[in-house]
């Protein structure tokens, strides 16, 4: 046994399993780091559109009417209004995580006020942010 | 083997259980960028909802302007690259099959170049005919 392999498939099943997802009961801070992976995945696409829109935008008219849904139909200002609220929330997620690299939030009462935060937080935001938005046209 | 190990960027027995020593490195990454894009961001979503409603002339004077311009030039470079191994970290935690992960890491990282190419040409273009 001097030259075992730790990695030997034989062995693979005598390893324990770290306990999967499914075995927690939800809680607030495990969802919103659900929703943290989620949002920044929401957002590689929304960049992927809004490239596609500047694509548009310099190529002319021509081009940009067939982007110019993304600003312009219901469709587009729902896509939009969630990618805004996903970056907002994704951002403060990120500030909530920074917090947490010095010490601070950690103990059970601060995560579970830092999650609300976040929360509660990325949805005022996005509001106040298409608030702030019409009302400066 | 149907399921693949931990890739540790080592060779050799027992690799799989080693660190290749890039993880401090991906992490602080992540924070530096992460800083970055706070106002960087922020900024950003202030002028992409501004073209909300707007036609071709009227987004195209706003976001032509040098501050917004500049800003979503910005933005793109850091973001492209905070989202590459931010990805990175999800393909790595979800993606078993060393063939298929190895294409998701490729593409990943040349269709994230490939946002900010285009992404920043398209606003120069827009920012220098304006």
């Amino acid at each position: 046994m001097a030259e075992a392999d730790p990695c030997h498939d034989s062995l693979a099943a005598k390893r324990p399993l770290s306990p999967h997802v499914s075995v927690y009961k939800p809680m607030l801070t495990m969802m919103m780091s659900f929703a943290h992976r989620i949002t920044g995945a929401g957002l590689y696409l929304g960049v992927i559109m809004f490239a596609l829109f500047f694509a548009g935008l310099a190529l002319g008219p021509d081009a940009f009417a067939l982007v110019a849904w993304i600003t312009n139909s219901l469709i587009g200002r729902v896509i939009v209004f969630l990618l805004s609220w996903a970056l907002l929330h994704h951002l403060l997620g990120g500030v909530r995580h920074a917090l947490w690299d010095r010490g601070l939030y950690m103990d059970p009462e601060g995560r579970e006020l830092a999650a609300r935060a976040t929360l509660g937080g990325g949805l005022a935001l996005t509001l106040l942010l298409w608030i702030g938005s019409t009302l400066a046209g | 083997m149907s399921r693949s190990a931990f890739k540790s960027g080592r060779t050799g027995r027992g690799a799989a259980f080693a660190s290749d020593h890039s993880g401090s490195c991906h992490a602080h990454t992540m924070r530096l960028t992460a800083y970055a894009l706070l106002p960087l961001g922020v900024l950003s979503i202030w002028f992409i909802v501004g073209a909300v409603g707007k036609s071709f002339d009227g987004v195209r004077a706003d976001i032509g302007r040098p501050l917004p311009a500049t800003v979503l030039i910005a933005f793109i470079s850091v973001a492209v690259y905070h989202m590459r191994i931010g990805v990175e970290s999800i393909i790595d935690d979800y993606v078993h099959d060393e063939g298929l992960k190895a294409i998701s890491l490729a593409v990943n990282k040349w269709l994230s170049l490939a946002i900010g190419a285009v992404w920043a040409l398209s606003l120069i273009i827009v920012a220098a005919s304006r």
